[in-house]
């Protein structure tokens, strides 16, 4: 599976939110097929609640690591 | 002069300062992205927690007032109604959206290591440069356009007990967060460590303005630091210009602190006096505050990969804010924590600027960041 990845560290709000659902939005149907999953990096803490909640909605899998002074937020198709 | 008094204040907003910022990281309380979701994204999970915590200090002010703590009612530096009060709160809302926080947003986001977010912090006092140089103008447009003068409140304006319009709305907004809290939209599900739910945030905020105010004699304020700021660099810069600037030498604020009992006073200028007390202090723990709560979480770091326009977006918000900050007058958290609480009418008119500004400011912030499609790589 490939991996799309993007990192909006230190971006203006709502930059994160309003990029992450422009690329799962480009990408959709390889997203949902599973042949890409999107990694989307992010330090601000406003995106780590709002970006999970609304691909959550939308029926993506969402899954949120701490990593080093920074998230990541990995998103999948539903399997 | 007794240093007492200045110390006494000091430490207090010092205090409410370190709270405020601590508890604004862990929720990331942010009242300008609370308008913009609710316009751009419709999202109104932040806002409903503004309501309450617009809700939660009109009847903590409330009863204040009927035991007798607040002394001055309505606080000192809140004026009668005028157009002013809408058309800055328009630009607010435009550049507190392009700022991506507001006046005290700004800190925190800063505290906790946001570059953009600096920025912001020197468009602000940019910004109150600004606004001394069309003071004269905007001050004799605020005086030829008050209405009730004399009268600052609606409860005043209607000529009604303020225990009544107070208990009217807030039996109205309490039905209407109790509803929000039964359907669970009062709180989200949270991924990041430490989450503070911003409802909570908002009942601690009221609490620290409900101290602000039986203390220090009036709500939190945070921009007539900026404009000090603005006169302090132009004492350095621009000496000889600055002695033409009236407003530098405006004092509106005469009071008695309710503390101490001393009578004192202060203003936009650059000179230490009750206002430096207050909110440079306050200025500080906000954005220590934030930082504690960043460095406890290792979550302070610094990064400065934004695309160009982001910085760009972030200076020109700070400037439209700082300068409507002063034609409002004053700020969102002034007019929306404080005014707005005791209903003040040139607060009312304030939000019904703030809204469009807000919508407005959105559509402008979308075309700037999605155009061109230079996003992060």
């Amino acid at each position: 599976m490939n991996k799309l990845e993007l990192d909006i560290r230190g971006q203006i709000c709502p930059s994160c939110l309003l990029f992450t659902l422009r690329e799962v939005d480009k990408n959709a149907q390889h997203i949902q097929d599973g042949d890409l999953s999107l990694s989307v990096k992010t330090d601000n803490r406003d995106a780590i609640n709002t970006i999970p909640q609304a691909l959550g909605n939308m029926g993506y899998t969402v899954q949120v690591t701490k990593l080093d002074g920074y998230y990541q937020i990995d998103i999948s198709g539903n399997e | 002069m007794d240093l007492y008094p200045y110390i006494v204040i000091a430490s207090i907003c010092l205090i409410l300062g370190l709270g405020a910022g601590f508890v604004m990281h862990r929720s990331n309380y942010c009242i300008a992205g609370a308008f913009r979701d609710m316009f751009m994204f419709k999202q109104t999970f932040m806002i409903k927690t503004f309501v309450l915590l617009v809700i939660a200090t009109m009847v903590l002010f409330e009863l204040a007032r009927q035991a007798g703590m607040l002394t001055l009612y309505p606080f000192p530096l809140l004026y009668s109604p005028t157009p002013a009060n809408v058309i800055g709160g328009f630009l607010f809302g435009i550049g507190m959206v392009l700022a991506g926080g507001c006046v005290v947003g700004t800190l925190y986001k800063m505290g906790a290591g946001s570059i953009l977010s600096a920025i912001s912090f020197l468009g602000l006092i940019a910004g109150s440069a600004l606004y001394a140089e069309i003071h004269p103008l905007w001050a004799s447009f605020i005086r030829q356009t008050t209405f009730f003068p004399g009268r600052i409140t609606l409860p005043q304006i209607l000529g009604i007990n303020p225990a009544i319009a107070v208990t009217l709305i807030s039996a109205l907004g309490i039905m209407t967060i109790a509803k929000w809290y039964r359907d669970g939209s009062l709180v989200r599900k949270a991924y990041a460590e430490g989450y503070m739910q911003p409802w909570k945030a908002a009942i601690l905020l009221s609490l620290i303005s409900l101290v602000s105010y039986v203390l220090i004699g009036m709500p939190l304020g945070i921009t007539s630091s900026y404009s000090k700021i603005a006169g302090y660099l132009e004492t350095i810069f621009a000496g000889e210009h600055l002695n033409n600037l009236a407003y530098f030498k405006t004092v509106p604020l005469k009071y008695t602190n309710p503390l101490t009992n001393v009578q004192l006073e202060g203003g936009g200028g650059p000179r230490f006096d009750v206002i430096s007390a207050i909110q440079f202090p306050l200025v500080a723990g906000i954005i220590l505050g934030s930082a504690i709560s960043a460095l406890l979480l290792k979550e302070f770091h610094l990064h400065f990969k934004a695309p160009h326009r982001q910085y760009a977006s972030a200076a020109l918000g700070g400037v439209i804010m700082g300068l409507a900050s002063r034609m409002a007058p004053t700020c969102n958290v002034w007019h929306l924590m404080g005014g707005l609480p005791i209903l003040a009418a040139s607060s009312i008119l304030f939000l019904a600027g703030i809204l469009p500004g807000a919508w407005t400011g959105g559509m402008i912030l979308r075309k700037l960041l999605m155009t061109n499609g230079r996003g992060p790589s």
